[in-house]
């Protein structure tokens, strides 16, 4: 669980590495699009404002909607693609740009060259942000009283969840000490079972009038985003741990048995998804604590009755050091128990 | 029935029993409640979870031999043979039409006539906070870890711990062993009962403590008693102060209501008393929350409202903790738009994070889009208004981002503003001097502004200046640590002219929600949007503040 050690911080408004990158986005463009070729998209969106008018004339809401957005699609893809003739147009081929240079209408000819700067600004910023985990940008505040003229840095962390993007957190930085280039966290959006106040204390100090500031961004950032990356991967394996109890009562509810375990889940009052809470059918309660990789610290299980059970923390654990083993081990012990009539549950 | 009451220093127990004759913070409770509440209220207490605890009276077949002298018929309310007949009662009362009162003297003289458990009465409380969500004032809290002592084994003063800043700590706690350490905090002559309970609808734990000037823990300090009816406090009786503490799921905050008074009891000390027993909360949970080699203390976060929601928003589990405002466009659900892997321009660019490119971008838009071929019929003086109210509407926007709506159910109803700025008469200047049409135009509704600023405050001066001065005063007192800080903060240097004029303005908004009004002004042009102050966003996410230099002084904004 530990985190992922390929971390840098790209600017994504920077021009350098640009050709580079656009190179490789180009990359990533056609293979998208090379099923459709530019000819017919023009087309089929020439097709698409007809029917919008038709549909506009009728009020259709919902459908203008879609067939909107769907012309967004067609519209970047278009224009997407058109970056790629226009690489080739260095070398003679012909591209976007030189279609505007030969289009007479100046209204449109600046249109679609901003429409196309847009798209490519765009896609280099999704190429840095899939490709690289952390990314920068720069954001104007708007309070007109705000500090240093109302510059901010913003920084994005990618969090990333079984292959899938989540939303990502923000940290945005200003420069508020007077004569100095410090940097303080301003706004941010990582929730409170972060200990970003520490790592900023840690990493960000605020400048001393007699010693030179230390403040160390890179530090500051790898450390945050460790830490975000090790909540998220604590949070997973807490919830398949919960999967892997529920084959399991449910696997123990067609035995009988009496002593099955119920339900395990996070415990709620615990903002860094470390304590995890163990219910038995015969009402026994247990705690299980990991500390800050998924390593097992502490488990514990009581009963109201007999005080502490360690037989069933023991039954519980095994030889496990760390939570996925506690997981794979309920698992397991189902799969042992499994006979082919109860094969209906995989 | 304990006949001998002997000081101890265990709690309130939860199956006390309370004449609801004699102690008047009953009836008071349960008449609070209305009808509805009060049915499902009294079928929650004959759920068998609850039952053990709320025991009501029933017909008894020995007891009625006993007392053979006693006239079932004269009972108005004869006692029900079974819990479950009980049960069905109160649910045909349900469908049925009638009055409050009705079910209330059932309950009070009819079913639960032999007393009514402080567990039930925790539970009457908790639902009429359910029914009237606004009804406690909270101010949210934050748990800070503090250094390690340096203290050695053979000082036994108690030193005051600093703040670990560079802590990594994220304090979490346990609603048990919290209990039994609050329990030891609170001072031998006062007793306590405490009730946990989850909040219904949003991710809280809320713990009610109904505290009580006592030594003793039977029903004889809370003046009832059956026949006895010795007064055990001496004054007036039964008046308990009930105070609730809110722990919100997963994240580092408290919230803290204002102690009320429970029943009847005498009116007058009631506010120095209740402001004491939070100091004694505000010093006793911290406590609580320690262990050893880890303590913590307890941080006012300057946001006291009646919204538990906002609340939660503000100083929760989520995102919005740091990004208030117009910042909570990064903070928003919609993650769908942020994917990577999605290479559709964004419309707006909110990916861009720029909010003024984005204004600009969509003004832009609109002027030259299909809605100009459609204006087209209307006269100039209309369109121009139309956009004008359109670039508006951007604006706040902008500024507020998809917070300060008036339906979204989240809004504080109080902000006060100490404004410690130096007299605006040199920035005025220096940017006439600087000149441009510009300049001049800023400069001159600026002008209008303060003055209208002004204008609001004079004419409620006598009532605002009053409360102002409590609450600054309450602030002094309660949160030494804000003030320090604010002294502190290098980035309030800025300023420093010693010189100059700094006139005391204090603002005070009231409302139901403040900064939705503060937007709707902005939408109708009353404000102008691009030089509001951003404190006048909400996005500080204080109620109460001091601004220096236009911003809030001392708050760093994400409370870093």
């Amino acid at each position: 669980m530990a985190s992922d050690p390929s971390i840098s911080i790209s600017s994504g408004s920077s021009d350098s590495g640009l050709t580079e990158d656009r190179k490789r986005a180009e990359r990533l463009n056609t293979v998208r699009e090379n099923e459709q070729s530019s000819d017919t998209l023009v087309s089929s969106v020439l097709s698409i404002d007809d029917e919008m008018e038709k549909l506009n004339e009728r009020a259709n809401a919902e459908q203008v909607s879609t067939l909107q957005k769907q012309l967004r699609i067609q519209v970047s893809t278009l224009i997407a693609s058109y970056t790629t003739g226009r690489a080739e147009s260095r070398t003679g081929g012909t591209g976007l740009a030189q279609l505007i240079e030969e289009d007479n209408d100046p209204l449109l000819r600046q249109n679609l060259a901003t429409q196309l700067a847009a798209q490519n600004a765009h896609n280099q910023q999704c190429l840095y942000r899939t490709c690289a985990g952390v990314t920068s940008f720069r954001v104007q505040d708007p309070d007109p009283n705000a500090v240093d003229g109302g510059r901010v840095l913003g920084i994005r962390i990618e969090a990333v969840r079984r292959a899938k993007f989540l939303r990502p957190y923000y940290v945005l930085l200003n420069r508020p000490y007077p004569n100095s280039q410090s940097l303080r966290v301003h706004r941010h959006t990582i929730p409170p079972g972060i200990p970003l106040s520490g790592l900023a204390a840690r990493c960000l100090p605020p400048p001393q009038p007699d010693q030179p500031a230390k403040q160390d961004l890179v530090k500051f950032v790898r450390s945050l985003r460790r830490e975000i990356v090790r909540h998220h991967h604590r949070l997973y394996a807490v919830s398949y741990l919960r999967k892997a109890a529920n084959l399991n009562r449910r696997a123990a509810e067609m035995a009988g048995d009496d002593e099955r375990l119920v339900d395990i889940y996070l415990g709620s009052a615990d903002a860094e998804a470390k304590h995890v809470e163990i219910e038995y059918a015969d009402g026994r309660t247990g705690r299980l604590v990991m500390g800050d990789d998924g390593e097992l610290t502490k488990v514990v299980v009581v009963s109201d009755t007999a005080g502490r059970d360690r037989e069933a923390v023991r039954e519980l654990l095994g030889n496990a050091v760390r939570v996925e083993d506690v997981s794979s081990r309920l698992i397991n012990a189902v799969r042992d128990k499994n006979s082919p009539e109860r094969a209906v549950l995989f | 029935m304990v006949r001998i009451s002997t000081p101890t220093t265990a709690r309130l127990p939860s199956s006390l029993l309370l004449d609801p004759s004699t102690t008047p913070a009953v009836s008071k409770t349960l008449s609070r409640l209305s009808r509805a509440s009060l049915l499902s209220l009294a079928l929650d207490w004959l759920s068998p979870n609850n039952l053990s605890l709320c025991t009501p009276y029933l017909h008894d077949p020995e007891r009625e031999e006993e007392e053979d002298g006693e006239d079932e018929d004269d009972d108005f309310y004869p006692p029900a043979h079974s819990i479950a007949d009980l049960q069905d009662l109160y649910s045909d009362l349900q469908t049925t039409k009638g009055s409050k009162r009705e079910v209330l003297d059932r309950i009070v003289e009819g079913d639960w006539r032999h007393g009514v458990s402080l567990y039930q009465l925790a539970m009457a409380d908790l639902q009429y906070l359910y029914d009237h969500p606004t009804s406690q004032k909270w101010s949210a809290y934050r748990i800070l870890p503090l250094k390690p002592s340096q203290t050695t084994g053979s000082d036994e003063q108690e030193v005051e711990g600093e703040v670990d800043r560079e802590s990594l700590i994220v304090p979490r706690f346990h609603p048990s062993t919290f209990l039994r350490n609050l329990q030891r905090q609170v001072l031998p002559d006062v007793k306590a009962h405490y009730n946990f309970d989850r909040h219904k609808t949003l991710p809280l734990l809320i713990l009610r403590i109904f505290i009580l000037d006592s030594p003793y823990n039977t029903n004889l300090s809370l003046s009832s008693g059956d026949s006895v009816g010795v007064a055990g406090g001496g004054g007036g009786g039964g008046g308990g102060s009930v105070v609730y503490i809110a722990f919100p799921d997963a994240s580092p905050y408290i919230y803290l209501s204002k102690p009320t008074q429970s029943g009847g009891g005498g009116g007058g000390g009631v506010g120095g008393e209740s402001k004491s027993l939070r100091n004694l909360m505000v010093e006793g949970i911290p406590k609580a929350l320690s262990r050893p080699r880890q303590r913590f203390t307890l941080k006012s976060t300057n946001l006291v409202t009646r919204n538990l929601g906002e609340l939660l928003e503000k100083r929760g589990a989520g995102r919005m903790n740091g990004a208030a405002g117009g910042w909570s466009i990064y903070a928003g659900e919609d993650g769908r738009r942020e994917n990577p892997l999605d290479t559709v321009l964004p419309t707006p660019p909110l990916s861009e994070g720029d909010e003024e490119d984005r204004l600009a971008g969509e003004g832009g838009k609109d002027g030259e889009g299909d809605k100009r071929k459609r204006d087209r019929a209307q006269s100039p003086g209309t369109q121009r208004d139309e956009r004008a109210t359109k670039r508006r509407k951007l604006l706040a926007q902008a500024r507020f981002g998809d917070t300060a709506k008036i339906n979204g159910g989240r809004g504080v109803e109080r902000v006060d503003i100490v404004v410690e700025d130096p007299f605006p008469l040199t920035t005025l200047t220096r940017k006439r001097r600087a000149g441009g049409d510009d300049g001049e135009r800023g400069g001159r509704e600026g002008d209008g502004e303060r003055e209208g600023e002004g204008q609001r405050k004079g004419a409620r001066k006598s009532a605002v200046e009053m409360i102002l001065e409590k609450e600054s005063a309450d602030d002094e007192d309660h949160d030494p640590l804000r003030d320090q800080s604010g002294g502190k903060d290098p980035g309030g240097g800025g300023g420093g002219g010693g010189g100059r004029w700094r006139p005391s303005i204090r603002l005070t908004f009231h409302g139901p929600h403040v900064f939705a009004g503060i937007r709707q002004l902005v939408e109708h042009g009353i404000i102008d949007g691009e030089r509001m102050p951003g404190w006048m966003t909400g996005e500080e996410g204080v109620t109460i503040g001091a601004v220096r230099n236009g911003r809030i002084r001392g708050h760093k904004g994400s409370g870093i």
